[in-house]
């Protein structure tokens, strides 16, 4: 964090009502643009984040295949079973990697934890991450 | 815990991060870090099918353990209210009034609510059939 952010964050805290955001707007969270790593990592949290809710919905209708016998969840795995659809697990693995880490980074800042170690933790979860990604999609892209 | 960031210069701000909102958000994110975990490895990672794909027969016989069914229920209740409690929070970046604020939020929770049913019913019916 730059000591511009710092005096922008410090002047707003101190002017009256709520604390204005630094860029307003719908979607300021997503723009990268002449920010730091740690607004990078937010946003790839938030995108991440939104992609795994819509996961989670999308993997309780696929589970509702079983209600409906053997005969359909077994269709539906010679589908998911194709290099196509497990190179959609590896990307799936990449989200929760992504998230699960930098969202674990952001805890331990942000409940003080560790507030002072914010780019030692951002380049651990980029290491473990990679190595974890690594791992699991061998295993995944291997098994096919 | 303190709730405060060091500048670097020797002075501290509010993180403004106790807000009963985060502290959930960021509680649960660590229970399903840990949920998730087992989840993938139990379903994906020790099932030597392709993809690590559990057949028909192979779900009803995972699920039909009680330890299971509490594990997979419990991982649905906090997953779901991680997610919705992320959503909110992007929603309300959107800029919403007061009256928006708790719209969203009542309309988040009795998604949530609805979520949870529907998956709790699920596991229900597959663990029965096991």
């Amino acid at each position: 964090m730059s000591d511009r952010d710092l005096d922008e964050i410090r002047a707003a805290r101190r002017a009256p009502g709520p604390v204005q955001r630094k860029a307003p707007g719908a979607t300021a969270w997503f723009d990268v643009r002449r920010r730091g790593s740690g607004h990078f990592a937010f946003s790839l949290n938030r995108l991440t984040g939104l992609g795994l809710l819509v996961y989670l919905y999308l993997h309780l209708v696929v589970l509702s295949t079983l209600l409906r016998g053997a005969e359909a969840w077994d269709s539906f795995l010679r589908r998911a079973t194709t290099p196509a659809f497990l190179g959609l697990d590896v990307l799936l693995l990449f989200g929760l990697l992504a998230h699960g880490l930098n969202g674990l980074r952001v805890a331990l800042i942000g409940s003080g934890v560790a507030p002072d170690r914010q780019k030692a933790l951002l380049w651990a979860v980029v290491i473990v991450g990679a190595i974890a990604l690594l791992g699991g999609a061998l295993h995944i892209m291997g098994s096919s | 815990m303190s709730s405060n960031v060091e500048t670097g210069s020797g002075e501290t701000i509010p993180a403004r991060s106790g807000t009963r909102a985060w502290r959930a958000t960021a509680g649960t994110g660590v229970v399903v870090l840990v949920l998730v975990t087992v989840h993938m490895v139990v379903h994906h990672f020790v099932v030597q099918e392709v993809g690590g794909l559990r057949t028909y027969r192979q779900v009803l016989a995972y699920v039909g353990h009680p330890l299971i069914v509490v594990l997979e229920s419990t991982f649905l209740v906090v997953v779901t209210w991680h997610g919705l409690l992320g959503l909110r929070s992007v929603l309300f970046d959107l800029g919403l009034s007061e009256v928006g604020k708790r719209r969203a939020s009542r309309a988040l929770a009795a998604l949530g609510v609805a979520t949870v049913a529907y998956g709790l019913v699920l596991i229900a019916v597959l663990a029965s059939r096991s």
